[in-house]
């Protein structure tokens, strides 16, 4: 116990984490900023949803080591291909639910509102994405979790991050190391899992919550 | 006042219209009722109105101004706007669903509160109660009352109301149907409200418009003509076989031109001036009577078997 401590005392580990962190955090603001754009673009076609829903689940079914290894020819090592990789990888959870959720919005709810004279800008900011929230935000629960769990691949193409002391661990049976580099990956998944599930809760509307209970 | 000029609607890629050259007149005040089986482009032919459809040819009028002499949005927020589906928004509450054209309007807040308040009273939900409720929480009839509130909330000259009772039980609707008659006996608004059901059309309806697969209108007349003079086979069929006693149900008893009862009258059944000429007719064969004493304001005035008789065979408008 006290050997995988020592690990996180050395001088590179601050530099590991942080890399693992922005790693993470900048493919998964990437990511939204792409996905959900597109899910907006769509949500009022059905062939548009289905369209972006179904790259989604095709993007979604590729492994995240294929992503990394694909990135490679293409980039090289380095930070930037890990976090191409990353981002393609964050992408479909948020796709999909943000368009999935979008879509789901019932007709009559959007009739009503179009008929009582709300524009297509108000019906998406005070009905569609206020409806659609939980789910997008679970979504990106989804993604992020992913993402801080897939960041420990990028070491194997030069793109740092806490799965260096896996490697290193492996490598030289160093159990301690190997130790260090899981729980702290372990620990920074379920610390992601648990803000944004606070997230997602906060985003749910009351009116929302009730309905849900309902069912 | 709303008045359809040779409005037809064909989609793209279709040939045949589903709405086809509609030419008719809502007077101001009065409930137009739009019926017909499915596919007859009732719905279609309401939506045009606020232009959630646009005609393909033709034009809607609202008060002589073509309606497309705004923008769509403008319009709408003017034009009261109640569905089947009710389409309350499940997230916000119950006044905040209430009060979303007021706030489009961008009336103050008070003013707001209180037109919320007044219209929850009027349809019957205490504001206390429902106010801060969200549409999870309540009955699918309460539900459908707040949606009738919503579409009054910024008092529109105009309302459109596609089944708006629906979706509730048949002795929610028909108890939402009478408080809504009541209502509109006040506020008179101009109503365009569609349904497939003939019975509720002539409940509801000043004027009724028959339309047909395909979107032809086959009359469009006041309930009593219609039921009294249909005017093709289809109208007849639609109406149904029952439309005597249908037409009687428009009648009030109270309402008949009857003869004072002179001396006779002792010994007879006692009939409420209140009843619909029907339910007088049934009453009188379930206690087998050819003749009834009618009590109205004081005066006592003779039914008989065959002054319902003629009524139900006039042709002509009844007399009230």
């Amino acid at each position: 116990m006290e050997a995988i401590f020592e690990v996180t005392q050395r001088p590179n580990f601050p530099e590991l984490l942080q890399t693992h962190i922005v790693l993470s955090v900048v493919s998964l603001l990437i990511a939204i900023a792409i996905a959900i754009p597109v899910s907006l673009a769509v949500r009022n076609t059905p062939l548009g949803s289905a369209i972006a829903i179904n790259i989604g689940n095709v993007g979604r079914a590729v492994p995240s080591i294929a992503i990394l290894a694909l990135a490679l020819p293409v980039l090289g090592f380095g930070f930037a291909p890990s976090l191409l990789a990353l981002t393609l990888l964050a992408i479909p959870p948020i796709l999909i639910n943000a368009a999935t959720g979008l879509k789901e919005v019932s007709r009559e709810v959007v009739d009503a509102a179009r008929g009582m004279g709300l524009s297509e800008a108000q019906i998406l900011s005070r009905i569609q994405l206020p409806i659609a929230m939980p789910v997008i935000f679970a979504g990106i629960r989804t993604s992020a979790v992913q993402v801080v769990a897939a960041a420990t691949l990028a070491t194997f193409i030069g793109g740092g991050g806490l799965g260096e002391l896996i490697v290193e661990g492996l490598q030289r049976s160093d159990t301690p190391v190997l130790l260090a580099g899981s729980f702290t990956i372990a620990l920074l998944a379920i610390a992601t899992e648990l803000i944004f599930g606070g997230l997602e809760r906060a985003f749910t509307p009351k009116g929302l919550r009730l309905a849900r209970k309902k069912k | 006042m709303i008045e359809f000029r040779g409005v037809s609607k064909t989609y793209p890629g279709t040939e045949r219209p589903v709405v086809n050259d509609l030419s008719f007149e809502v007077p101001e005040g009065e409930v137009c009722v739009l019926v017909g089986p499915s596919g007859c482009g009732k719905t279609t032919s309401m939506r045009m109105v606020n232009r959630l459809i646009e005609p393909s040819q033709g034009e809607v009028l609202i008060d002589g101004e073509p309606n497309t002499a705004m923008s769509g949005t403008q319009l709408r927020r003017k034009i009261g706007y109640a569905i089947q589906q009710i389409g309350l928004f499940p997230h916000r509450t119950i006044a905040d669903n209430v009060a979303i054209v007021p706030s489009l309007l961008e009336w103050d807040r008070d003013r707001i509160k209180e037109r919320v308040d007044g219209l929850l009273d009027l349809v019957g939900l205490s504001p206390d109660d429902y106010r801060d409720r969200y549409p999870a929480e309540l009955s699918g009839g309460q539900q459908q009352r707040v949606g009738v509130a919503r579409a009054m909330a910024a008092d529109p000259p105009i309302m459109l109301m596609d089944e708006p009772f629906g979706a509730v039980d048949p002795i929610t609707r028909e108890r939402l149907q009478d408080e809504f008659v009541k209502i509109q006996d006040d506020i008179k608004k101009t109503i365009v409200f569609v349904t497939h059901d003939i019975d509720e059309a002539i409940k509801m309806g000043d004027k009724i418009a028959i339309l047909r697969q395909g979107g032809f209108l086959e009359q469009y007349d006041s309930p009593e003509n219609i039921l009294a003079n249909p005017a093709s086979e289809f109208v007849e069929s639609f109406v149904g076989a029952d439309r005597v006693l249908k037409r009687l149900s428009l009648m009030r008893v109270g309402d008949m031109n009857l003869e004072p009862v002179n001396g006779e009258g002792s010994g007879l059944p006692a009939i409420s001036g209140d009843l619909t000429v029907r339910d007088a007719l049934s009453e009188m064969m379930g206690s087998g009577t050819e003749r009834a004493v009618v009590e109205r304001d004081g005066e006592r005035r003779l039914i008989t078997m065959s002054a319902i008789e003629e009524l139900s065979q006039d042709r002509e408008r009844p007399r009230e």
